[in-house]
Protein backbone atom coordinates (compact mmCIF):
# COMPACT_ATOMS: atom_id res chain seq x y z
CA UNK A 1 0.00 0.00 0.00
CA UNK A 2 1.58 3.45 -1.26
CA UNK A 3 1.18 6.66 1.28
CA UNK A 4 -0.48 8.30 -1.62
CA UNK A 5 -3.18 7.14 -3.61
CA UNK A 6 -4.34 8.63 -7.26
CA UNK A 7 -6.66 12.09 -7.33
CA UNK A 8 -10.05 11.82 -7.56
CA UNK A 9 -12.22 13.40 -10.34
CA UNK A 10 -16.09 13.70 -10.19
CA UNK A 11 -17.39 13.81 -13.80
CA UNK A 12 -20.88 14.68 -14.59
CA UNK A 13 -23.42 16.36 -17.17
CA UNK A 14 -26.00 18.57 -15.28
CA UNK A 15 -29.43 19.89 -16.53
CA UNK A 16 -31.66 18.84 -19.38
CA UNK A 17 -28.61 17.54 -21.15
CA UNK A 18 -28.57 14.08 -22.30
CA UNK A 19 -25.12 14.32 -24.97
CA UNK A 20 -22.78 11.84 -23.26
CA UNK A 21 -20.53 10.77 -25.68
CA UNK A 22 -17.88 13.88 -24.56
CA UNK A 23 -18.12 13.21 -21.06
CA UNK A 24 -17.93 9.24 -21.09
CA UNK A 25 -14.96 9.72 -23.50
CA UNK A 26 -13.19 12.14 -20.75
CA UNK A 27 -14.22 9.41 -18.33
CA UNK A 28 -12.13 7.22 -20.10
CA UNK A 29 -9.25 9.30 -20.56
CA UNK A 30 -8.63 9.86 -17.39
CA UNK A 31 -8.99 6.35 -15.80
CA UNK A 32 -5.99 5.56 -18.32
CA UNK A 33 -3.74 8.18 -17.27
CA UNK A 34 -4.10 7.02 -13.88
CA UNK A 35 -7.13 8.99 -12.13
CA UNK A 36 -10.02 7.14 -10.24
CA UNK A 37 -13.16 8.69 -12.10
CA UNK A 38 -16.58 8.54 -10.07
CA UNK A 39 -19.55 9.19 -13.06
CA UNK A 40 -22.62 10.41 -12.31
CA UNK A 41 -24.48 9.99 -15.37
CA UNK A 42 -26.78 12.36 -17.19
CA UNK A 43 -29.44 15.27 -16.08
CA UNK A 44 -28.02 15.65 -12.50
CA UNK A 45 -29.27 18.79 -10.66
CA UNK A 46 -26.20 21.00 -9.03
CA UNK A 47 -27.03 19.83 -5.13
CA UNK A 48 -26.47 16.09 -6.84
CA UNK A 49 -23.36 17.22 -8.19
CA UNK A 50 -22.23 18.96 -5.02
CA UNK A 51 -23.50 16.71 -2.24
CA UNK A 52 -21.47 13.51 -4.59
CA UNK A 53 -18.19 15.50 -4.83
CA UNK A 54 -18.20 16.44 -0.80
CA UNK A 55 -19.36 12.59 -0.16
CA UNK A 56 -16.87 10.99 -2.25
CA UNK A 57 -13.74 13.93 -1.31
CA UNK A 58 -12.92 14.35 -4.89
CA UNK A 59 -9.96 16.95 -5.76
CA UNK A 60 -12.18 17.68 -9.24
CA UNK A 61 -15.43 18.00 -10.76
CA UNK A 62 -15.45 18.12 -14.69
CA UNK A 63 -19.19 19.26 -15.89
CA UNK A 64 -20.03 18.79 -19.33
CA UNK A 65 -22.45 20.75 -20.70
CA UNK A 66 -23.78 20.80 -24.65
CA UNK A 67 -27.68 22.57 -23.36
CA UNK A 68 -26.70 26.28 -23.66
CA UNK A 69 -27.18 26.31 -19.84
CA UNK A 70 -23.43 26.77 -18.82
CA UNK A 71 -23.59 29.69 -16.94
CA UNK A 72 -26.78 29.44 -15.22
CA UNK A 73 -25.79 25.56 -13.53
CA UNK A 74 -22.06 26.33 -13.29
CA UNK A 75 -22.75 29.33 -10.92
CA UNK A 76 -25.11 27.44 -9.37
CA UNK A 77 -22.32 24.68 -8.96
CA UNK A 78 -19.96 26.84 -7.82
CA UNK A 79 -22.10 28.74 -5.29
CA UNK A 80 -23.55 25.31 -3.62
CA UNK A 81 -19.10 24.60 -3.40
CA UNK A 82 -18.38 27.68 -1.98
CA UNK A 83 -21.63 27.00 0.48
CA UNK A 84 -19.39 24.15 1.77
CA UNK A 85 -16.54 25.87 1.88
CA UNK A 86 -15.27 23.64 -0.18
CA UNK A 87 -13.71 26.15 -2.76
CA UNK A 88 -10.78 23.85 -2.87
CA UNK A 89 -12.07 21.49 -5.08
CA UNK A 90 -10.88 22.44 -9.10
CA UNK A 91 -14.39 22.73 -11.18
CA UNK A 92 -13.34 22.56 -14.97
CA UNK A 93 -15.87 22.68 -17.61
CA UNK A 94 -16.24 21.15 -21.22
CA UNK A 95 -18.51 21.90 -24.26
CA UNK A 96 -20.28 23.94 -26.35
CA UNK A 97 -19.10 27.45 -24.64
CA UNK A 98 -19.02 30.62 -26.72
CA UNK A 99 -16.04 32.57 -26.24
CA UNK A 100 -18.16 35.34 -24.83
CA UNK A 101 -18.81 33.18 -21.33
CA UNK A 102 -15.13 32.52 -20.86
CA UNK A 103 -14.90 35.74 -18.69
CA UNK A 104 -18.03 34.58 -16.48
CA UNK A 105 -16.76 31.45 -16.01
CA UNK A 106 -13.75 32.96 -14.90
CA UNK A 107 -15.00 34.71 -12.70
CA UNK A 108 -16.68 31.67 -11.05
CA UNK A 109 -13.48 30.43 -10.50
CA UNK A 110 -13.90 28.01 -13.84
CA UNK A 111 -10.04 28.40 -15.40
CA UNK A 112 -10.53 25.60 -17.37
CA UNK A 113 -13.06 25.15 -20.23
CA UNK A 114 -12.22 22.80 -22.89
CA UNK A 115 -14.07 23.47 -26.09
CA UNK A 116 -15.12 21.80 -29.29
CA UNK A 117 -11.55 20.51 -30.79
CA UNK A 118 -9.54 20.25 -27.22
CA UNK A 119 -6.92 17.91 -27.19
CA UNK A 120 -6.98 15.29 -25.08
CA UNK A 121 -3.35 15.86 -24.33
CA UNK A 122 -3.94 19.79 -23.47
CA UNK A 123 -6.61 18.44 -21.16
CA UNK A 124 -4.44 15.85 -19.45
CA UNK A 125 -1.92 18.41 -18.76
CA UNK A 126 -4.36 21.08 -17.91
CA UNK A 127 -5.79 19.06 -15.01
CA UNK A 128 -2.35 17.79 -13.85
CA UNK A 129 -0.96 21.02 -13.47
CA UNK A 130 -4.22 22.38 -11.62
CA UNK A 131 -4.28 19.16 -9.13
CA UNK A 132 -0.54 18.86 -8.45
CA UNK A 133 0.85 21.85 -9.37
CA UNK A 134 2.95 20.82 -12.49
CA UNK A 135 4.71 18.73 -10.39
CA UNK A 136 4.10 15.49 -10.86
CA UNK A 137 4.57 14.14 -14.90
CA UNK A 138 2.80 10.13 -14.48
CA UNK A 139 -0.28 11.71 -15.03
CA UNK A 140 -2.73 11.38 -12.14
CA UNK A 141 -1.00 8.72 -10.03
CA UNK A 142 1.39 10.52 -7.43
CA UNK A 143 2.99 7.21 -6.43
CA UNK B 1 -8.10 12.68 16.22
CA UNK B 2 -11.08 12.67 19.28
CA UNK B 3 -11.70 16.00 17.59
CA UNK B 4 -12.16 14.82 14.41
CA UNK B 5 -14.30 11.53 16.04
CA UNK B 6 -16.61 13.88 17.88
CA UNK B 7 -17.53 15.75 14.43
CA UNK B 8 -17.90 12.49 12.40
CA UNK B 9 -20.70 11.70 15.21
CA UNK B 10 -22.33 14.84 15.18
CA UNK B 11 -22.86 13.99 11.22
CA UNK B 12 -20.47 16.55 9.64
CA UNK B 13 -20.50 15.06 6.40
CA UNK B 14 -17.18 16.72 4.79
CA UNK B 15 -15.49 15.19 7.86
CA UNK B 16 -16.75 11.95 7.14
CA UNK B 17 -15.86 11.75 3.64
CA UNK B 18 -11.56 12.85 4.45
CA UNK B 19 -11.69 11.09 7.05
CA UNK B 20 -12.75 7.65 4.23
CA UNK B 21 -9.74 9.46 2.17
CA UNK B 22 -7.50 9.15 5.24
CA UNK B 23 -8.72 5.36 5.71
CA UNK B 24 -7.29 4.77 2.09
CA UNK B 25 -4.13 5.85 2.89
CA UNK B 26 -0.93 4.49 5.05
CA UNK B 27 1.20 6.33 7.15
CA UNK B 28 1.25 7.25 11.32
CA UNK B 29 -2.14 9.54 11.00
CA UNK B 30 -4.27 7.05 8.88
CA UNK B 31 -3.75 3.81 11.52
CA UNK B 32 -3.88 5.99 14.26
CA UNK B 33 -7.41 6.32 12.98
CA UNK B 34 -8.29 2.90 12.06
CA UNK B 35 -6.94 1.72 15.27
CA UNK B 36 -9.58 4.31 16.80
CA UNK B 37 -12.10 2.77 15.21
CA UNK B 38 -11.79 -0.57 16.10
CA UNK B 39 -12.63 0.64 19.50
CA UNK B 40 -15.95 2.67 18.78
CA UNK B 41 -17.63 0.32 16.45
CA UNK B 42 -18.65 -3.33 15.84
CA UNK B 43 -22.27 -2.91 16.69
CA UNK B 44 -24.15 -2.37 13.99
CA UNK B 45 -24.60 -5.63 11.20
CA UNK B 46 -22.96 -5.08 7.64
CA UNK B 47 -24.57 -6.47 4.64
CA UNK B 48 -22.58 -7.59 1.70
CA UNK B 49 -23.33 -7.92 -1.87
CA UNK B 50 -21.20 -9.49 -3.75
CA UNK B 51 -21.94 -11.42 -7.73
CA UNK B 52 -20.20 -11.43 -11.19
CA UNK B 53 -20.04 -7.81 -13.14
CA UNK B 54 -23.65 -6.18 -14.65
CA UNK B 55 -25.60 -8.64 -12.44
CA UNK B 56 -27.51 -5.35 -10.81
CA UNK B 57 -25.73 -5.50 -6.87
CA UNK B 58 -26.17 -1.23 -7.73
CA UNK B 59 -29.12 -1.59 -9.01
CA UNK B 60 -30.50 -3.66 -6.22
CA UNK B 61 -28.44 -1.53 -3.29
CA UNK B 62 -30.36 1.55 -4.94
CA UNK B 63 -33.88 0.33 -4.93
CA UNK B 64 -33.09 -1.45 -1.12
CA UNK B 65 -31.65 2.18 0.29
CA UNK B 66 -35.59 3.47 -1.21
CA UNK B 67 -37.23 0.92 0.75
CA UNK B 68 -34.74 1.12 3.95
CA UNK B 69 -35.17 5.06 3.84
CA UNK B 70 -38.84 4.18 3.80
CA UNK B 71 -38.64 2.22 7.07
CA UNK B 72 -36.80 5.09 8.25
CA UNK B 73 -33.53 4.10 8.19
CA UNK B 74 -30.17 5.96 8.01
CA UNK B 75 -27.94 3.70 5.40
CA UNK B 76 -24.52 3.55 4.27
CA UNK B 77 -22.90 2.47 1.37
CA UNK B 78 -19.50 1.34 0.61
CA UNK B 79 -19.43 0.61 -3.28
CA UNK B 80 -16.04 -0.98 -4.63
CA UNK B 81 -14.86 -1.23 -7.88
CA UNK B 82 -11.67 -2.15 -9.89
CA UNK B 83 -8.57 -0.55 -10.37
CA UNK B 84 -6.79 -0.61 -13.43
CA UNK B 85 -4.01 -2.62 -13.52
CA UNK B 86 -2.76 -0.35 -16.49
CA UNK B 87 -2.93 3.01 -15.05
CA UNK B 88 -3.90 2.71 -11.46
CA UNK B 89 -6.89 4.78 -12.38
CA UNK B 90 -10.43 3.41 -11.74
CA UNK B 91 -13.91 4.15 -13.05
CA UNK B 92 -16.19 4.13 -10.06
CA UNK B 93 -19.46 3.89 -11.56
CA UNK B 94 -21.62 1.96 -9.08
CA UNK B 95 -23.21 5.25 -7.62
CA UNK B 96 -24.38 6.39 -11.33
CA UNK B 97 -27.30 3.69 -10.31
CA UNK B 98 -27.93 5.48 -7.23
CA UNK B 99 -28.07 9.12 -7.84
CA UNK B 100 -31.63 9.27 -6.85
CA UNK B 101 -30.53 8.76 -3.38
CA UNK B 102 -27.35 11.65 -3.62
CA UNK B 103 -29.22 14.71 -1.71
CA UNK B 104 -30.60 12.48 0.52
CA UNK B 105 -29.22 13.53 4.26
CA UNK B 106 -30.12 10.18 5.74
CA UNK B 107 -27.77 8.21 2.74
CA UNK B 108 -24.18 8.08 2.49
CA UNK B 109 -22.69 6.53 -0.17
CA UNK B 110 -18.78 5.78 -0.83
CA UNK B 111 -16.81 4.39 -3.95
CA UNK B 112 -13.70 2.38 -3.40
CA UNK B 113 -11.24 1.63 -6.14
CA UNK B 114 -9.95 -1.76 -5.13
CA UNK B 115 -6.00 -0.52 -5.25
CA UNK B 116 -5.51 -4.19 -6.95
CA UNK B 117 -6.17 -5.91 -4.03
CA UNK B 118 -7.70 -9.55 -4.64
CA UNK B 119 -10.98 -11.37 -3.13
CA UNK B 120 -13.11 -8.64 -4.28
CA UNK B 121 -12.77 -5.70 -1.73
CA UNK B 122 -10.23 -3.39 -1.13
CA UNK B 123 -8.38 -2.45 2.12
CA UNK B 124 -10.06 0.59 2.86
CA UNK B 125 -13.55 -0.95 2.75
CA UNK B 126 -13.44 -2.07 6.34
CA UNK B 127 -12.65 1.15 7.78
CA UNK B 128 -15.41 2.80 5.77
CA UNK B 129 -17.51 0.76 6.71
CA UNK B 130 -16.56 1.34 10.43
CA UNK B 131 -16.58 5.25 9.69
CA UNK B 132 -20.16 4.85 8.63
CA UNK B 133 -21.20 3.65 11.59
CA UNK B 134 -19.50 5.96 13.96
CA UNK B 135 -21.72 8.36 12.14
CA UNK B 136 -24.77 6.70 13.03
CA UNK B 137 -25.81 4.94 9.64
CA UNK B 138 -26.99 1.48 10.22
CA UNK B 139 -27.29 -0.99 8.48
CA UNK B 140 -24.29 -0.55 6.55
CA UNK B 141 -24.53 -1.54 2.83
CA UNK B 142 -21.24 -3.30 1.09
CA UNK B 143 -21.30 -3.60 -2.46
CA UNK B 144 -17.94 -5.49 -3.77
CA UNK B 145 -16.26 -5.62 -7.50
CA UNK B 146 -18.10 -7.74 -10.30
CA UNK B 147 -16.75 -11.18 -9.17
CA UNK B 148 -16.22 -14.37 -10.46
CA UNK B 149 -15.89 -17.29 -8.89
CA UNK B 150 -13.11 -17.51 -5.68
CA UNK B 151 -13.22 -13.52 -4.65
CA UNK B 152 -15.15 -14.40 -1.48
CA UNK B 153 -13.41 -12.17 1.18
CA UNK B 154 -16.95 -10.11 1.21
CA UNK B 155 -17.52 -13.48 3.49
CA UNK B 156 -15.14 -12.30 6.43
CA UNK B 157 -16.37 -9.20 6.71
CA UNK B 158 -20.01 -8.72 6.51
CA UNK B 159 -22.72 -10.24 8.44
CA UNK B 160 -24.50 -10.85 6.19
CA UNK B 161 -23.94 -12.12 2.69
CA UNK B 162 -25.79 -11.92 -0.41
CA UNK B 163 -24.90 -13.47 -3.50
CA UNK B 164 -26.39 -12.09 -6.94
CA UNK B 165 -26.74 -14.33 -9.95
CA UNK B 166 -28.79 -13.27 -12.95
CA UNK B 167 -29.81 -15.31 -16.40
CA UNK B 168 -26.78 -16.03 -18.24
CA UNK B 169 -25.00 -17.26 -15.27
CA UNK B 170 -24.13 -20.64 -16.67
CA UNK B 171 -25.53 -24.04 -16.33
CA UNK B 172 -25.65 -26.90 -13.75
CA UNK B 173 -21.79 -27.38 -14.18
CA UNK B 174 -21.15 -23.39 -13.17
CA UNK B 175 -23.60 -23.37 -10.61
CA UNK B 176 -21.37 -26.78 -9.14
CA UNK B 177 -18.34 -24.95 -8.86
CA UNK B 178 -16.89 -24.15 -5.66
CA UNK B 179 -16.69 -20.74 -4.40
CA UNK B 180 -19.33 -17.90 -4.66
CA UNK B 181 -21.85 -20.17 -4.14
CA UNK B 182 -20.92 -21.75 -1.37
CA UNK B 183 -20.65 -17.78 0.98
CA UNK B 184 -24.65 -16.65 0.88
CA UNK B 185 -26.99 -16.49 3.54
CA UNK B 186 -29.79 -15.41 1.00
CA UNK B 187 -28.77 -16.11 -3.08
CA UNK B 188 -30.79 -13.88 -4.99
CA UNK B 189 -31.89 -14.64 -8.81
CA UNK B 190 -32.03 -11.39 -10.35
CA UNK B 191 -33.34 -10.52 -13.65
CA UNK B 192 -36.90 -12.65 -13.45
CA UNK B 193 -37.92 -11.29 -16.04
CA UNK B 194 -35.95 -12.62 -18.69
CA UNK B 195 -36.50 -16.01 -19.99
CA UNK B 196 -33.70 -18.05 -18.56
CA UNK B 197 -34.38 -17.28 -15.06
CA UNK B 198 -36.93 -19.84 -14.40
CA UNK B 199 -34.34 -22.16 -15.75
CA UNK B 200 -31.46 -20.81 -13.01
CA UNK B 201 -33.83 -20.06 -10.33
CA UNK B 202 -34.57 -24.21 -9.71
CA UNK B 203 -31.30 -25.30 -10.58
CA UNK B 204 -29.95 -23.27 -8.03
CA UNK B 205 -32.94 -24.40 -5.57
CA UNK B 206 -31.58 -28.06 -6.58
CA UNK B 207 -27.73 -27.18 -6.78
CA UNK B 208 -28.52 -26.01 -2.68
CA UNK B 209 -30.73 -29.02 -1.93
CA UNK B 210 -27.85 -31.26 -2.93
CA UNK B 211 -24.67 -29.64 -1.21
CA UNK B 212 -26.51 -28.94 1.74
CA UNK B 213 -28.14 -32.77 2.09
CA UNK B 214 -23.92 -33.66 1.87
CA UNK B 215 -23.12 -32.16 4.99
CA UNK B 216 -25.98 -32.34 7.22
CA UNK B 217 -29.23 -33.20 5.15
CA UNK B 218 -31.76 -32.50 8.34
CA UNK B 219 -34.02 -29.65 7.64
CA UNK B 220 -33.00 -28.70 4.72
CA UNK B 221 -35.51 -29.49 2.10
CA UNK B 222 -37.90 -27.50 4.65
CA UNK B 223 -35.93 -24.47 5.04
CA UNK B 224 -35.54 -24.50 1.08
CA UNK B 225 -38.80 -24.65 0.42
CA UNK B 226 -39.13 -21.43 2.49
CA UNK B 227 -41.08 -22.24 5.70
CA UNK B 228 -41.18 -19.26 7.73
CA UNK B 229 -37.41 -20.56 8.85
CA UNK B 230 -34.33 -17.75 9.26
CA UNK B 231 -33.97 -18.89 13.09
CA UNK B 232 -31.45 -17.06 14.93
CA UNK B 233 -29.32 -19.96 14.87
CA UNK B 234 -28.65 -20.05 11.40
CA UNK B 235 -25.33 -17.98 11.93
CA UNK B 236 -23.88 -19.43 14.79
CA UNK B 237 -21.45 -21.49 13.16
CA UNK B 238 -19.11 -19.51 11.10
CA UNK B 239 -20.09 -15.79 11.08
CA UNK B 240 -20.85 -14.17 7.44
CA UNK B 241 -22.02 -17.76 6.28
CA UNK B 242 -24.51 -19.66 6.94
CA UNK B 243 -23.66 -22.81 8.52
CA UNK B 244 -22.77 -26.03 6.55
CA UNK B 245 -26.17 -28.19 6.64
CA UNK B 246 -28.41 -24.69 6.13
CA UNK B 247 -29.26 -23.93 2.86
CA UNK B 248 -29.54 -20.32 2.44
CA UNK B 249 -32.54 -18.53 1.32
CA UNK B 250 -32.81 -18.33 -2.30
CA UNK B 251 -35.03 -15.40 -3.35
CA UNK B 252 -36.06 -14.14 -7.02
CA UNK B 253 -36.29 -10.71 -7.78
CA UNK B 254 -36.64 -7.64 -10.57
CA UNK B 255 -33.88 -5.67 -8.97
CA UNK B 256 -34.43 -2.57 -11.34
CA UNK B 257 -38.82 -2.94 -11.01
CA UNK B 258 -38.31 -3.88 -7.28
CA UNK B 259 -40.67 -6.88 -7.84
CA UNK B 260 -40.44 -8.79 -4.80
CA UNK B 261 -37.21 -7.09 -3.41
CA UNK B 262 -40.14 -6.52 -0.33
CA UNK B 263 -39.82 -10.50 0.25
CA UNK B 264 -35.78 -10.14 0.21
CA UNK B 265 -35.40 -7.42 2.74
CA UNK B 266 -37.90 -9.15 4.77
CA UNK B 267 -35.21 -11.82 4.74
CA UNK B 268 -32.14 -9.50 5.09
CA UNK B 269 -34.21 -7.68 8.20
CA UNK B 270 -34.70 -11.09 9.16
CA UNK B 271 -30.65 -12.47 9.67
CA UNK B 272 -30.26 -8.40 10.29
CA UNK B 273 -32.43 -9.01 13.64
CA UNK B 274 -30.05 -12.02 14.71
CA UNK B 275 -26.61 -10.68 13.79
CA UNK B 276 -27.57 -7.53 16.66
CA UNK B 277 -27.83 -10.57 19.42
CA UNK B 278 -24.46 -9.71 21.72
CA UNK B 279 -23.15 -13.10 21.14
CA UNK B 280 -23.36 -12.56 17.45
CA UNK B 281 -21.39 -9.30 17.53
CA UNK B 282 -18.59 -10.44 19.77
CA UNK B 283 -17.90 -13.11 16.89
CA UNK B 284 -18.30 -10.90 13.86
CA UNK B 285 -16.12 -8.24 16.31
CA UNK B 286 -13.38 -11.28 16.46
CA UNK B 287 -13.49 -12.50 12.59
CA UNK B 288 -13.34 -8.85 11.49
CA UNK B 289 -10.14 -8.44 13.92
CA UNK B 290 -8.75 -11.72 12.15
CA UNK B 291 -9.53 -11.18 9.06
CA UNK B 292 -7.56 -7.59 9.17
CA UNK B 293 -4.14 -9.16 10.77
CA UNK B 294 -4.18 -11.87 8.09
CA UNK B 295 -4.47 -9.49 5.47
CA UNK B 296 -1.66 -6.92 7.30
CA UNK B 297 0.69 -9.85 7.71
CA UNK B 298 0.52 -11.18 4.13
CA UNK B 299 0.97 -7.67 3.40
CA UNK B 300 4.24 -7.67 5.13
CA UNK B 301 5.32 -10.52 4.01
CA UNK B 302 4.49 -9.58 0.23
CA UNK B 303 6.64 -6.80 0.47
CA UNK B 304 9.59 -8.63 2.40
CA UNK B 305 9.40 -11.18 -0.33
CA UNK B 306 9.48 -8.29 -3.41
CA UNK B 307 12.27 -6.79 -1.59
CA UNK B 308 14.60 -9.87 -1.55
CA UNK B 309 14.01 -10.81 -4.78
CA UNK B 310 15.38 -7.53 -5.91
CA UNK B 311 18.45 -8.00 -3.67
CA UNK B 312 22.02 -8.36 -4.83
CA UNK B 313 22.38 -11.96 -3.37
CA UNK B 314 19.02 -12.93 -4.37
CA UNK B 315 21.04 -13.28 -7.78
CA UNK B 316 22.91 -16.61 -7.22
CA UNK B 317 19.64 -18.04 -5.78
CA UNK B 318 18.00 -17.56 -9.12
CA UNK B 319 21.23 -18.26 -11.51
CA UNK B 320 21.31 -21.66 -9.06
CA UNK B 321 17.53 -22.27 -10.30
CA UNK B 322 18.30 -21.75 -13.54
CA UNK B 323 21.17 -23.84 -13.89
CA UNK B 324 19.55 -26.94 -11.93
CA UNK B 325 21.58 -26.47 -9.08
CA UNK B 326 19.16 -25.63 -6.55
CA UNK B 327 15.55 -27.30 -6.41
CA UNK B 328 12.99 -24.73 -6.10
CA UNK B 329 11.83 -26.00 -2.70
CA UNK B 330 15.71 -25.10 -1.66
CA UNK B 331 15.09 -21.48 -3.11
CA UNK B 332 12.11 -21.01 -1.35
CA UNK B 333 12.94 -22.01 1.73
CA UNK B 334 15.89 -19.55 1.66
CA UNK B 335 14.05 -16.87 0.58
CA UNK B 336 11.30 -17.25 3.21
CA UNK B 337 13.58 -17.85 6.01
CA UNK B 338 15.68 -14.19 5.44
CA UNK B 339 12.29 -12.79 4.37
CA UNK B 340 10.74 -13.80 7.84
CA UNK B 341 13.51 -12.51 9.39
CA UNK B 342 13.44 -9.56 7.81
CA UNK B 343 10.16 -8.65 8.54
CA UNK B 344 10.64 -8.82 11.94
CA UNK B 345 13.76 -6.48 12.03
CA UNK B 346 12.95 -4.19 9.61
CA UNK B 347 11.70 -0.98 11.49
CA UNK B 348 8.45 -0.20 10.01
CA UNK B 349 8.85 2.12 6.61
CA UNK B 350 5.70 1.00 5.21
CA UNK B 351 1.81 0.76 6.38
CA UNK B 352 2.07 -2.89 6.44
CA UNK B 353 4.68 -3.32 9.69
CA UNK B 354 3.22 -0.42 11.68
CA UNK B 355 0.10 -2.70 10.77
CA UNK B 356 0.96 -5.98 12.11
CA UNK B 357 2.72 -4.46 15.65
CA UNK B 358 -0.39 -2.71 16.46
CA UNK B 359 -2.41 -5.79 15.95
CA UNK B 360 -0.64 -8.63 16.49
Amino acid sequence: MNASRPKRILIGKVGLDGHDRGAKFIVRALRNAGYEVIYTGIRRTPEQIVRAAIDEDVDAIGLSLLSGAHKELLSRVAELLKGEGAENIVLFAGGTIPDQDLAYLRSLGINRVFRPGAALSGILSALEEALTGGRSTGGGATT
Amino acid sequence: MDALIDKIRRGDRRSLARAMSLADKAGQEAQALKDRLRRSTGNVPWWGFTGPPGVGKSTLIDTLLGMLRQRGCRVGVVAVDPTSPVSDGALLGDRVRMMRHAVDEEVFIRSLATHRREGGLSDATLHCARLLELAGYDPVLIETVGVGQNEVDVAGVTDICVVIVGAGYGDDIQLTKAGLLEIADILVVNKCDLPDANRLLNEVREQLVLSSSATSGQAVYSDLTKSPGGTPDRKQASPGCTPKGMAPEVVGIEAKSGKDVDHLLEKLLELDRAARQPQQRQRHKQTRVLSEIRHSAMLVCEQALEDRLVAPATKELIAGLERGELSLDQVVRELSVISCQLSVEREPPRSGGRRLRTDG
